[in-house]
């Protein structure tokens, strides 16, 4: 049993680290947020490979699906947030940013 | 398990290309595609409806939100990504995965975790009478978005 949730939880780890690397260095703010989705589908790995592992499949679904709504409702409102950030600056450089005033 | 690895690797490699590729739509296929191989982990892993929620959500809905983005801000290659973060990428990467190799297995025993349990009843009993509160939750943080999303995009008054 341990061997494969050693897998799984390898596995979502790597995950998260892609994510927190696009974080990290890149600049555009929509490569930021496909970071973003990266580590959240490590997370629900994770999860589920948990419960997978543990044989506890429905309560670890039921957690992996609340996850899934906030992820949604995130992505939805900070792409919007995105959208009225190009309109002000015309760029999506997100050290752009930093120059906002007012 | 041999299939699981390799749809693991293949979720990993997806999203590696999604982070590394320069064109925007490249990157949003490339998420989705991650995302269609999640779901299918998630169906043979017998959760079926974390499954559903992964392919139809995840894959459907929050792709075309990123599509519609991209084709709304039309700047692509507007932005230069530094090439130096994309050659050291495979250098960073092996080294987490040998610290990840040799640190996770001490800690999986350590960190407590879902309890093992045999379980009882459908995945309907579990969510509606055990989790009743997350539904709550879960409705309470869809109309915070739905009333983020308005207020982001609401009209000028005309007095302003």
């Amino acid at each position: 049993m341990n061997n494969a949730w050693f897998v799984y939880m390898g596995f979502a780890a790597g995950l998260v680290f892609i994510g927190i690397y696009c974080l990290l260095t890149m600049k555009n703010v929509i490569k930021l947020f496909i970071g973003i989705e990266i580590i959240s589908k490590g997370i629900s790995l994770g999860l589920l490979a948990t419960g997978f592992v543990k044989k506890n499949t429905l309560l670890a679904q039921s957690l992996v699906i609340t996850f899934i709504v906030v992820e949604v409702c995130l992505v939805a409102t900070a792409l919007a947030l995105i959208i009225n950030i190009y309109r002000h600056t015309k760029s999506l450089d997100v050290r752009k940013l930093t120059k906002l005033k007012g | 398990m041999i299939g699981h690895i390799l749809l693991l690797s293949g979720l990993a490699i997806f999203s590696v290309l999604a982070i590394l590729s320069k064109d925007l739509i490249k990157s949003a296929i490339s998420l989705a595609v991650a995302s269609l191989l999640l779901g299918i982990l998630f169906f043979q892993m017998q959760a079926p409806y974390a499954g559903v929620f992964e392919i139809s959500v995840v894959a459907g809905l929050i792709t075309v939100l990123f599509m519609l983005t991209i084709a709304l801000t039309k700047a692509e290659g507007d932005v230069r990504e530094s090439k130096l973060a994309r050659t050291i990428f495979p250098l960073f990467f092996v080294v987490f995965i040998l610290i990840d190799v040799f640190v996770m297995k001490g800690l999986l025993q350590k960190v407590p975790a879902l309890p093992e349990a045999a379980e009882q009843g459908t995945f309907g009993d579990v969510l509606w009478k055990q989790r009743t509160f997350d539904l709550v939750g879960q409705l309470a943080v869809i109309l915070a978005g739905v009333f983020a999303v308005l207020a982001l995009f609401r009209k000028r008054d005309k007095d302003e």
